[in-house]
This record gives C-alpha cells, sequence and structure tokens, in this order.
C-alpha cells in the first residue's frame, strides 16, 4: 500500500467521532502532564494504560501516542513561565525562554514554543509518511558504533553552549559526568559510588536534579530579594510574537525539526539530547551567540521544534521494526502488545488500520495540539502577574510532586534540595548550570556504546574507522573542536 | 575567599574519586572497566579547580551571598523543603505539604494566618486530586489515611 | 445455516460452564477475603521498565485480578539497576501489609545470592502465585555469513576462530551463564557485546551488529515472522509447541545444563499477616484459570511448569530451583 493510500486508509480510521474524542483527550492530558513539573510522558503513559484496556486498539494506541508527543508542548510553559522544567526534553529552554518572560515578552516564547512545536510535529509526520520503511531499514543499522558518534557529537555541542568562563564550563561537564556513574554500571553490573546505600545504587534521579537545579534554584534566588513582588518587572509587551521574533525563528524551526527528527531515530537520542544539540547549534551559527542566555528567540524556536520533532523520529522504528528507541517508545510497544496487536517489520502490512490510523492521528493531533496551546498563551502569561508570595509555594508544592512522581523515593527530595542549594551556591559563582544536566544525560549513553563497540570490535578501537557512517560522523567532530579552538584563539 | 574554598573542594572531590574509581578497576579484558570513565573525569574535575584556583583573584567574581533577612529567607525554603522530606513518610503527602507551605507563606514571606492557611489548605487538595485522582498516583499517606 | 446452529450451540455449552465457574471462582474468592480488606488500591510491583515483556504480564495478570476480585490493582513500575533496586525496595522498604505484591521472576535470586551484600535475602519475598514460564532461547541471523546455520555450527566456528563472533550479553544473568557453559564445554569463545536486555540484544542482531542473540520469544517474534532473525535453540528441558522445529539447546549441543528458564511469580514482601497473604494468593490463582489470560499469555510464547502450576507444590518446587541456582553459582566460584 502506497503511502496515499495509507493516509486515506488512516484518516478514514481515525475521523470517526470516538478516535476523534480520544485523541484529543490524549492531547489535554499530555499538555497538562507537560506543564506540571517532573510528570513526564513516560509516567503519565504507565498511570493511564490500564484505562486504554477498555478501548479498542486504535483507539488506546492513539490517545497514548497524543500524549506522548502533547507532553513536548506542554513542557515548555513552566520553563519559560517559571525556569522549571516541564521534563528533561525542556531544560534547555529555560535558558532563554525564562529571560525572554523576565523581559516581559512570555507570550512571544509561549508563542513561538508552541508554533515550533506544530511545525515540527507535522513535518515529522509528513516525512514518517512517506519515508518510514526506507528511514527505518536505515535505523536498524545503527548499532553502538554510530550511537557513540553521535553522543561525541554531543558532548562537542554541549561545550559550545558553555557560557562564561570555558574552564568552569569543562568542570561542570566532568561534574556530570561524574554524578552519572554513581549507581550501577550497565555493561557489566558492578556497583559505582554507591557505599552500599540501596538509594544510591539505583543513581541520581535526572528529574530531581532538573527540577532542583533549576527550579528551587530559581526560588531561592528570587527570594532572596524582597523587593520584586511578581516574577515579570517589565511591563508585559505584547502577547504575542512580532515580525521579527517570526523573522528570527522561522530558520531555527526548520533546522531543529531535521535535527530532531534525526536524533529521534538514534536509540538513546529522543528529545532530551535533541533539544540542546539543537541549542547548540543555533548558537553556533548565530551572528550574535552572546544573546543566547539572555533571551534569544532562537534559543526557543530551536529546542522546541527538535523535541517535537524527535518524538515523530522515535516513533517510526517503534511502527515499522517494533524496535524502541527510548523507554516512552518501549512503553507504547508493550501496550501494542497488550492489546493483542503485535509489534514488528509486518506490523505495517497485517494491521495497516492500525499503522495509519496511528500516523493519521498525529496529523490530526498536532492541529488539536496548536489549537488547545496557543490561546493558553495569554492565560499562562497572566500566571506572572500572581504576587511571588503566592506562587513560589505552589511552584515549590508542585515541584516535590513531580520530583516524587518519578521513583516514588523519598529520596529523591534530598537530592532535589542537595542540587538546589549547589545550583544557588554555584550560580553566585558564576558557574553555567546547563552542561551538568546535558553531561548527566549523555554520560551514561557514550560510556555504554563506547565499551559496547568495543566489546564487539576483534581490533579495538579501530571499529570506528571501519564504520562509514560512524567515521563521518567522528571527522565532523573533530573538525568542530577544531573550529572551536580556532574561535577561542581568535577571541 | 569563597571561591578559593570552592577551587579546594573541587580538588578534593577530584581526588578522592579518582582514587576510588582506580580501586574499581580502569583497564579490564575487554577494554574500559568500571573504573576508567570516572577516573577521567574525576581527573579533569581536579584540573579545572587546580587551573582556578591558580588563576588572578581578579579574574573572580565576588560573590554577594545574602546577610540577614535574605539569608533568613533562603534557608527559610531550604528548611521547608527539608521539612517534607523528612516528614512525608510519617505524616503523608498532604499534612506534610500543608505544613510546608504554611512554613513558607509565614517564615519567607510574612503572609497573614488566615490568608496562608486558606491558600496552603487549598493548594494541598487541588494537587492531591490532580495527582491522585486525575492521573491516578498513590501519594504517601498519613496515619490518619489520607 | 446447520453448521451455524452447530457452531452456536457448542459455543453456548462450552461457555456455560466457564460461566459457572466464573460465578464459583469469584464466590470462592469471596470466602477467603479478610475483613476490612483491601481499603485502598493494591500496588503489584514491577522492577522492569513499562512495556517491557515483565511488565507486559503484570499488566494483564492485574487486569484479570481486578476482573474476578473486584479490588482495584494498580501496576507501578520501580525500575533501576536491572531489576535491583526494585527487588531492595519489595525485600526491604515495601510494608508487609498486604497492600504491596511484587511481580517478579526468578532473576531475583541471583540479585539476592550475588549482589544484595547482606542487605536483604531471597526469603525475605514470599511466593504466593505462579505465573509463567519463558525459556532463553538462541537467535540467529538471517543475512550475512553467519546466515541459516545450527547452533552448533556457530559454536564450532566460535571455536576456531575464537573471539570473531559476536554474541550479545545482559552482563551478570543467566545470558553470561549459558555463554560460560558452552564455552566451558566446548572450547569455543565469544566476544560478548553487553547489553541491557535480551531485546536491545535481539535488536542488533537484526541491524547486524552481532551474530548471535538470546532473548525470549515475546522479544523477537516480530522480526522473527518478518524473517529479519531466526530462533536456534531452546534453554528448555522440552521443544516448545510453537517452535517445534527448533531444537533444544540440549539437544543441539548435547548433555542437559543448558537450560535457562525465566520463572515469572508474584510475591509479597515477609511478614505480611497470613489471611492477607491468602487472599492474595488466591486472587492470583484465580485469575490464572481465566481462559482468557491463559490464551493471551500463550501468545506471548511462555509455557506452564507443571511442577509449579500446583499451587501446593509451587513454594517447595520454586525454592527447589532456588538451591539449585545457588549451588550453580557455588560450582562456578561466583558465590563462595
Amino acid at each position: 500500500m502506497d503511502a496515499f493510500g495509507g493516509l486515506l486508509t488512516g484518516f478514514g480510521v481515525i475521523l470517526t467521532p470516538e478516535n476523534l474524542y480520544l485523541c484529543f483527550l490524549g492531547s489535554l492530558i499530555g499538555t497538562l502532564v507537560g506543564v506540571l513539573p517532573g510528570v513526564g510522558p513516560l509516567a503519565a503513559l504507565a498511570l493511564l494504560l490500564p484505562i486504554t484496556f477498555t478501548l479498542t486498539p486504535v483507539g488506546g494506541m492513539v490517545m497514548l501516542a497524543s500524549i506522548f508527543y502533547g507532553a513536548m508542548y506542554g513542557g515548555s510553559t513552566t520553563s519559560i513561565l517559571l525556569n522549571i522544567p516541564g521534563e528533561a526534553a525542556s531544560v534547555v529552554t529555560c535558558l532563554d525562554g525564562h529571560q525572554m518572560a523576565k523581559q516581559g515578552r512570555a507570550g512571544a516564547a509561549l508563542g513561538i514554543a508552541a508554533i515550533g512545536s506544530f511545525v515540527a510535529g507535522t513535518l515529522g509526520v509528513i516525512v514518517m509518511t512517506f519515508f518510514a520503511p526506507a528511514i527505518a531499514a536505515v535505523a536498524i543499522r545503527f548499532g553502538p558504533p554510530e550511537n557513540f558518534a553521535v553522543m561525541v557529537l554531543g558532548v562537542i555541542c554541549t561545550l559550545y553552549m558553555i557560557a562564561g568562563s570555558l574552564v568552569k564550563g569543562v568542570l561542570m561537564v566532568a561534574l556530570g559526568f561524574l554524578t552519572a556513574a554513581i549507581g550501577i554500571d550497565v555493561v557489566n553490573g558492578r556497583e559505582r559510588f554507591t557505599f552500599g546505600s540501596i538509594d544510591l545504587s539505583a543513581g541520581i534521579e535526572l528529574l530531581a536534579v532538573v527540577i532542583g537545579l533549576f527550579g528551587v534554584t530559581e526560588v531561592l534566588n528570587n527570594v532572596e530579594r524582597v523587593v520584586k513582588s511578581t516574577v515579570v518587572t517589565d511591563r508585559i509587551r505584547g502577547l504575542w510574537p512580532t515580525l521579527a521574533d517570526w523573522r528570527a525563528s522561522w530558520r531555527p524551526m526548520l533546522r531543529g525539526s531535521g535535527l530532531g527528527f534525526f536524533l529521534g531515530l538514534v536509540p538513546g537520542g529522543g528529545p532530551v539530547t535533541a533539544s540542546f544539540m539543537s541549542y547548540a547549534l543555533e548558537k553556533r551559527i548565530s551572528a550574535h551567540p552572546e544573546r543566547f542566555g539572555n533571551g534569544a528567540i532562537e534559543g526557543v524556536a530551536g529546542p522546541e521544534s527538535a523535541n517535537n520533532a524527535a518524538v515523530a523520529g522515535s516513533i517510526i522504528p517503534v511502527l515499522s521494526l517494533g524496535i524502541p528507541g527510548n523507554p516512552v517508545t518501549a512503553l507504547l510497544l508493550g501496550a501494542l502488545v497488550i492489546h493483542g496487536v503485535q509489534p514488528g517489520p509486518l506490523f505495517i502490512t497485517q494491521r495497516p488500520d492500525l499503522f495509519w490510523g496511528i500516523v493519521a492521528s498525529m496529523y490530526v493531533g498536532n492541529v488539536f495540539l496548536l489549537l488547545l496551546n496557543l490561546p493558553l498563551v495569554g492565560l499562562w502569561a497572566q500566571l506572572l502577574r500572581i504576587p511571588y508570595r503566592v506562587l513560589f509555594p505552589v511552584v515549590l508544592l508542585l515541584s516535590v510532586v513531580g520530583t516524587y512522581s518519578a521513583n516514588k523515593n523519598v529520596f529523591d527530595l534530598w537530592v532535589m534540595l542537595g542540587f538546589g542549594l549547589l545550583g544557588y551556591v554555584l550560580h553566585k559563582l558564576a558557574y553555567d548550570l546547563a552542561p551538568f544536566v546535558i553531561a548527566l544525560v549523555l554520560a551514561p549513553l557514550l560510556e555504554q556504546s563506547l565499551r559496547q563497540s568495543l566489546a564487539m570490535s576483534p581490533d579495538g578501537a579501530m571499529i570506528f574507522l571501519q564504520r562509514p557512517g560512524t567515521a563521518l560522523m567522528l571527522t565532523a567532530c573533530a573538525v568542530l573542536v577544531a573550529l572551536m579552538f580556532r574561535r577561542t584563539k581568535k577571541s | 575567599m569563597f571561591e578559593r574554598a570552592l577551587n579546594i573542594f573541587w580538588i578534593l572531590l577530584g581526588g578522592a574519586a579518582a582514587a576510588y574509581a582506580w580501586t574499581l578497576g580502569l583497564v579490564g579484558s575487554s577494554g574500559p572497566d568500571s573504573g576508567l570513565f570516572p577516573f577521567i573525569s574525576a581527573l579533569i574535575v581536579m584540573g579545572a579547580g587546580v587551573v582556578l584556583l591558580l588563576r588572578s583573584p581578579g579574574e573572580a567574581v565576588a560573590p554577594d551571598f545574602p546577610r540577614g533577612a535574605a539569608l533568613g529567607r533562603v534557608l527559610g525554603v531550604a528548611a521547608g523543603l527539608a521539612f517534607m522530606a523528612v516528614s512525608i513518610p510519617y505524616l503523608g503527602f498532604a499534612v506534610a505539604g500543608f505544613i510546608t507551605m504554611i512554613i513558607l507563606l509565614r517564615a519567607v514571606e510574612k503572609s497573614g494566618w488566615v490568608f496562608s492557611i486558606a491558600l496552603a489548605f487549598i493548594s494541598v487538595v487541588v494537587v492531591v486530586w490532580l495527582f491522585g485522582r486525575v492521573l491516578g498516583m498513590t501519594l504517601p499517606r498519613g496515619p490518619w489515611g489520607w | 445455516m446447520k453448521s451455524v446452529i452447530a457452531v452456536a450451540l457448542l459455543s453456548a455449552l462450552l461457555a456455560t460452564p466457564a460461566v459457572a465457574q466464573g460465578a464459583d471462582a469469584k464466590a470462592e474468592l469471596g470466602k477467603v477475603k479478610p475483613k476490612d480488606f483491601p481499603t485502598g488500591p493494591i500496588e503489584y510491583t514491577v522492577v522492569y521498565p513499562a512495556g517491557g515483556g515483565m511488565d507486559v504480564t503484570a499488566r494483564l495478570l492485574a487486569k484479570h485480578v481486578e476482573k474476578w476480585s473486584g479490588d482495584k490493582i494498580v501496576v507501578n513500575n520501580r525500575t533501576g539497576g536491572a531489576g535491583m533496586v526494585g527487588h531492595a525496595y519489595l525485600a526491604t522498604q515495601a510494608k508487609p501489609d498486604g497492600y504491596t505484591v511484587g511481580v517478579i521472576a526468578n532473576l531475583m535470586w541471583g540479585d539476592a545470592m550475588l549482589r544484595a551484600q547482606g542487605r536483604w535475602a531471597y526469603t525475605d519475598l514470599e511466593p504466593i502465585g505462579y505465573l509463567n514460564s519463558d525459556p532463553l532461547i538462541w537467535v540467529g541471523p538471517t543475512d550475512g555469513p553467519y546466515k541459516g546455520m545450527s547452533v552448533k555450527q556457530i559454536v564450532q566456528i566460535a571455536k576456531d576462530k575464537p573471539n570473531t563472533v559476536r554474541a550479545a550479553t545482559v552482563p551478570g544473568s543467566m545470558w553470561d551463564y549459558i555463554l560460560d557453559q558452552v564455552e566451558a564445554n566446548s572450547g569455543a569463545k565469544f566476544l560478548r557485546v553487553p547489553f541491557q536486555g535480551g531485546g536491545a540484544g535481539i535488536n542488533a542482531l537484526a541491524g547486524g551488529n552481532v551474530d548471535i542473540a538470546q532473548g525470549f520469544f515475546s522479544e523477537f517474534r516480530g522480526l522473527a515472522d518478518a524473517g529479519k532473525v531466526a530462533p536456534l535453540g531452546v534453554a528448555a528441558p522440552e521443544r516448545l509447541s510453537f517452535l517445534k522445529d527448533t531444537p533444544t539447546m540440549n539437544e543441539a549441543l548435547g548433555g542437559n545444563e543448558y537450560q535457562w528458564i525465566i520463572i515469572r511469580f508474584a510475591v509479597v514482601p515477609k511478614g505480611t499477616p497470613a489471611d492477607r497473604k491468602a487472599y492474595l494468593g488466591a486472587a492470583v490463582q484465580a485469575a490464572m484459570k481465566d481462559p482468557e489470560l491463559v490464551a493471551e499469555y500463550l501468545k506471548a510464547g511462555v509455557y506452564f511448569d507443571p511442577k509449579l502450576t500446583d499451587p501446593a507444590r509451587m513454594e517447595a518446587n520454586l525454592k527447589a530451583y532456588a538451591d539449585a541456582e545457588r549451588e550453580f553459582y557455588q560450582k562456578t566460584g561466583r558465590l563462595k
């Protein structure tokens, strides 16, 4: 069945009142889940999975999928307004998005985030429609060496992102790597840096670190000063992006979409990696990189598009091959199995109604989400008018619940508090906190893929040169590093 | 002075971590062992700490740590969160959250009693409803069953 | 027309005992239900990520337990450390008040015996119901230099050219152990590539990144149906009914020690009151008798071990399996 025929089938399946309603409901829940700090799509899908038992497979999958990409729309909201990431893929949006909010431009930031998400989501589904099988055939060949190359690229992007002192930034990256080592070494099952503690053997929960380092730190910074009564000191200037904003944003949106889609295909890549790589890219090619970190709208447009495109990218291996690239898509697979559907390469031919129904639902879902999120922009921007003394306890309460929701472990709350205090101190001493978080995300994947690659290679490190894709990417990395040195030498 | 203390802390932390990582083994039969990555990372932390320590003091930013009332507010927030973490297993989320919010509202920003109690109550009820009912999460319950 | 009536009658005949059984089972369950229990949802803890084989098993079970007992069951994933975090939670932190049930596998024994470092033991978790068994299956490529080969042939190549055949493994568990056994018995030497689970290794196999992988039927079925991978040997005592053409590892290599099977069962923390434990166990048994659940499990490619399906002998036989595993660890020097 060709793509157009498939789409027709898909739309025929999805355009029923029941399925449309489920798509809308999923979008709504996804947005809500994205907005709430801590609770991410994985938690929401796991919690709502039983509800889908009473639905048809199409209905259930449509709802679950829309929660997944819906969360990427909502995630930017608290990042922009309160500097609390809705989930890990929205951390980068805090950097410039919140600065924009402080300058009274929350509306523009939220609007661009929503539209960027829509553009990326829709483009992603279009590519998925026509090229899914071909892309899947390539994606399946991605092995540990390719993953390693992508992760190295990620680390280099992190270095590009460092604002301020390079030495301090490198220290933060190394500290992130060190923190990521706490727990169980996945490659051989040994405990590292756990000192006998069961809590530490699970590793340091990323969500707790993110909410602590960004959300709690921000609250601590704010309560210091009693003069400020609301988050925004400037007058709220207009609720919509200006023409200048559009002109600045449309190219980052496209670049973010492309980059995000590609990264969604890589196992372990996904929305988080996509978001900050897009940020690094935008900063690198910008004519005025010093604007980043101070309210550059490209720093919102790119990452927010990237994380939505990554969702579409990561769904392709699931639907076309039955191969999950990250925990959320693994859950979608499990849901298929529970509904009695066998995922795998034959899925598209055995259940074209289900395959194309899900694809078609993604078009519809993105439209729903745009219609849901744009009107809310005004509402959210007004939220910043609430006096801070009322806002911050509620924000902290939400942070606590959100962090707790990750593992239902009180230990994570201590992690959150600890990193909040650490972030507060480090911020005062001019340390850039984002590289730490990114290193924390990348380190396990980097280490695992390196050791897997070496394990599977009879010739040791030569494997990185023997595989064309890897060799290409690593050469690109070397070039980027060289360019970076040239730049610092010049300045 | 604080900056210097922090740099020394990095050096010590890096050194200790590197030593521990060494005991995990750096190279195994099939390539890097458990200790290699942490070892290299720890060395970088240590090295960066040394570089920062050696840099001229003029480069360092004088940190503006809060004093007096401002410090009190910052510590108040930290104390509130710590109280929450300590008490949730015993009091349950609802009660711990309620008390914590009152602490934060009263101690940190000096809101009125009526206002604090009202806001704390409403917030906790809404959050418990949202996460507990709508999203179906099981939040820890206190000895009273909720 | 006659055949339609016949089918209808037959269905009615078959359904009636099921309906009658249904009423019976619910009544039976009601009899052992303790007073004032449960007053809230019961958590079924899964120690592996959502969407995986264990998780799907647990969710299907929960769905049917809810149906038969009327209680609300919430499936909760407590992941980390390849199950270690969840096992430790169940053994040391979960309250033994009947509101926590662990849906786990015999991989827990490895964690308890080798990695718990004295913090807890496998006897801290008491089995209440057996679910199913899933044997480890060797899977090979359908493309490339090793395509179409049997287990014996591949092992031979691994012996003739050591460190060239790439085998996917999950370190520290049965994936490693069976490779150890094969290597010890044949002198072969595989190049082991570590992954976090069987599924990841099989995906790598499909992409040509390893030459042989191991996993459970549910993990590779989709790819096998599409001809991307092929099952080569089953580490079970007998051939599987749905993989009749695939020999057992014992048949393929000779001997009888190549048996590595995931046994899934439900547990409660030690100290749970006896009446609640009995009720929770009965609820699981009732669900396991449901033909719908059995059918769903069979679709996932499991089988039911006759030594464990009888509730009266389950606990003793599980302990026997655990003891056998401990012996294996002592014999291979992993446990002093």
